[in-house]
């Protein structure tokens, strides 16, 4: 019992990081339609800043929190103006296949820029434990289900409520009528890149925290993509509760299946998943007229 | 000189070769090919049987992504489960190398009818999805498998001896190589200008009316699925025996991403694209070494010691210039030049 509570817990706090960054995945798609190939090495790259910065400015946790997301925007944007936005009314297949080769390109630059040696992202907590009923919880694990829950009300509401939200709404529902209703398609792609980077920047911080730094980190995008497809790719909340849905079976599959399973796990989810329902729980079918 | 298309027969339009100079110059080609083992250096010839084997695993790839419009992110478990088959049937249970390269060419079918059949419901990118999920799955399967495949440890690949023929050197390696290429090649073209293959390019261009045609859509894309497999587990199987280890490490997934990179480079649904792509895609890191080499020694250092990533990143690089600048890729270029070559200096 003790095992099983155990594992669900980390379950938990590694599906929420995958849930950031499926969230990633999903605003992107809900805005431009677009599968973005690249969104672990974004996440990877973000982490890499947030360590340079506690290794070289100051090791505060608001400083390293704020320098993370300033980056995580600016890589956001950056990538949309030069990469992404000379595609635009290009194929979908072209353009996907553009998210690509950018995320070949960043996981060889992360080689160059830093190193191929793991680090440990030390900002003075994080690591420490809580008992909680007698169960050993990191800080850090309660924080990021917390950042999590958190970032799924706001952006619920901000969806819901916000002028800028629902005009994102309007343009993935059917961007010409945004267009001709006053809405910048291109400032709402830009928007929405930088939300993306800086959501599933979030979570790579945290997967820094409690594990460690390394150019593997990559593989935490792939990762987080059976969350997306779960919670279907075009809902973004969908997505984040995705993500702890494959956190938790990823785990239950490691710990008594073996290690082997765990790799896999997420990847035979989305293969049923896709094959029952290809839209996601929480997706939207698309209907198709000929 | 060519003054214009006499086509007066079906026969004609779907004639493999159209024009005599074109036969002249594949034979020119096919003679050059097999000079080259006896006038390249080894260095070359490590290239050219390397272009070989990637030529017949594009040519693999491109029916399934150029001819049938489904994208594969996950050619490398069709590769690495064609490999292993060989390494299997021929090192550990002795068989003949022939029935090796069946087996490398069956097993990867069969693995394409496990992953063909659920992807049938998808399209686009949930496809690309599911064959990236199947290369993750297949790779934990294999080290899994330890009984069959040694797990992690990899199986020791020798060269093959067909039929009394010992292909151990390296020019009767480049020749075998060859023969799989070429043979390839021939297939690919001779499925295209098929009523098969003309399902196929229907079904890439619009499947809801290929369907109302009258295109068995299930039957055709697991066909293409099937087909593609098996070209590429034998390029899968070449490519053991010419690293001599089969292991999962040897087919990392960047080799999907190549794949991938050499028909968009090359021309999407192309067998002529599949080929200019590999030659380009194969040669450019080595040619990019060759000009840092010119402006200095360090830079060359530094090649020589990034090399994995600064190839990838020529991968990445090349992807996007040429989806940004010549999307029809190498054979679209080579058909504007024709064109205003012919028509200078009117525009058309």
């Amino acid at each position: 019992m003790q095992y099983l509570i155990q594992l669900l817990i980390s379950g938990l706090a590694i599906g929420a990081m995958y849930g950031l960054i499926a969230m990633g995945f999903a605003v992107i798609y809900k805005s431009t339609g677009l599968v973005n190939f690249a969104q672990g090495e974004m996440t990877m790259i973000t982490a890499y800043i947030a360590w340079t910065i506690s290794t070289t400015v100051s090791g505060n946790v608001f400083v390293v929190a704020i320098g993370a997301i300033l980056a995580a925007v600016v890589l956001g944007l950056v990538i949309e103006r030069l990469v992404m936005r000379p595609m635009l009314g290009e194929p979908v297949f072209a353009t996907v296949m553009v998210t690509i080769g950018l995320a070949v390109i960043l996981r060889s630059a992360i080689n160059f820029i830093w190193d191929a040696y793991p680090h440990g992202l030390d900002i003075g907590m994080g690591r420490g434990i809580v008992h909680l009923g007698g169960i050993g919880v990191r800080t850090g694990q309660i924080a990021v289900i917390a950042t999590l829950l958190l970032l799924l009300a706001a952006i619920w509401a901000f969806f819901r409520y916000s002028k800028v939200g629902v005009a994102m709404r309007a343009v993935a529902a059917d961007d010409r009528t945004a267009l001709l209703m006053g809405i910048s398609a291109t400032k709402v792609h830009a928007l929405a890149w930088a939300a993306s980077s800086a959501i599933a920047g979030i979570g790579g911080v945290f997967f820094a925290l409690s594990y460690d730094l390394s150019p593997a980190m990559f593989q935490l995008g792939l990762k987080a993509f059976p969350a997306t497809i779960l919670g279907g790719l075009d809902a973004v909340l969908g997505s984040g509760l995705g993500g702890l849905l494959i956190g938790i079976t990823e785990n239950l599959a490691g710990g008594y299946l073996g290690s082997g399973m765990k790799e896999v796990a997420g990847f035979a989810m989305i293969i049923v998943v896709l094959m029952v329902r290809p839209f996601g729980i929480f997706g939207e079918r698309d209907i198709e007229r000929v | 000189m060519r003054t214009g298309d006499y086509k007066q027969s079906y026969g004609e339009l779907v004639a493999l070769i159209d024009s005599p100079p074109v036969w002249l110059w594949s034979a020119v080609l096919l003679l050059a090919l097999i000079a080259a083992p006896w006038l390249l250096n080894s260095y070359a010839l490590s290239f050219l049987m390397i272009i070989l084997i990637t030529v017949t695993g594009a040519l693999g790839l491109n029916i399934l992504t150029g001819y049938t419009g489904l994208i594969s992110l996950g050619h490398v478990g069709f590769l690495v489960t064609g490999a292993y088959a060989y390494a299997v049937l021929v090192s550990k249970y002795h068989m003949p190398p022939l029935v090796g390269f069946l087996g490398a060419g069956i097993v990867p079918a069969l693995a394409s009818l496990i992953v063909g059949a659920p992807s049938l419901r998808l399209k686009g990118l949930y496809l690309a999805i599911t064959t990236l999920a199947f290369s993750f799955i297949i790779n934990t399967v294999i080290l899994e498998m330890r009984w069959l495949t040694n797990g992690a440890r990899g199986i020791q690949v020798q060269r093959p001896e067909i039929l009394g023929i010992s292909f151990d050197g390296d020019a009767a390696f480049t020749y075998l190589c060859l023969a799989f290429a070429a043979s390839t090649l021939f297939a690919t073209l001779n499925i295209r200008r098929s009523r098969v293959g003309r399902a196929f390019v229907a079904i890439r261009d619009n499947d809801t009316a290929a369907r109302v045609m009258g295109i068995n859509l299930h039957a055709y894309k697991l066909f293409a699925f099937v087909t593609s497999a098996f070209i590429t587990g034998i390029a899968g199987a070449l490519y053991g025996i010419y690293l001599s280890f089969v292991s999962v490490e040897g087919f990392p997934f960047l080799l999907s991403i190549e794949a991938l990179a050499i028909l968009i480079v090359g021309g999407l649904g192309s067998a002529l694209g599949a080929v200019l792509g590999t030659v380009l895609i194969v040669l450019l890191p080595e040619a990019t070494r060759l000009v840092f080499s010119l402006f200095s020694a360090q830079m060359d250092a530094t090649f020589t010691t990034g090399a994995q990533e600064l190839k990838s990143m020529l991968y990445g690089l090349v992807i996007i210039l040429f989806l940004r600048f010549q999307p029809r890729g190498l054979v679209g270029a080579w058909h504007d030049i024709k064109r205003t070559w012919v028509h200078w200096p009117l525009r058309y």
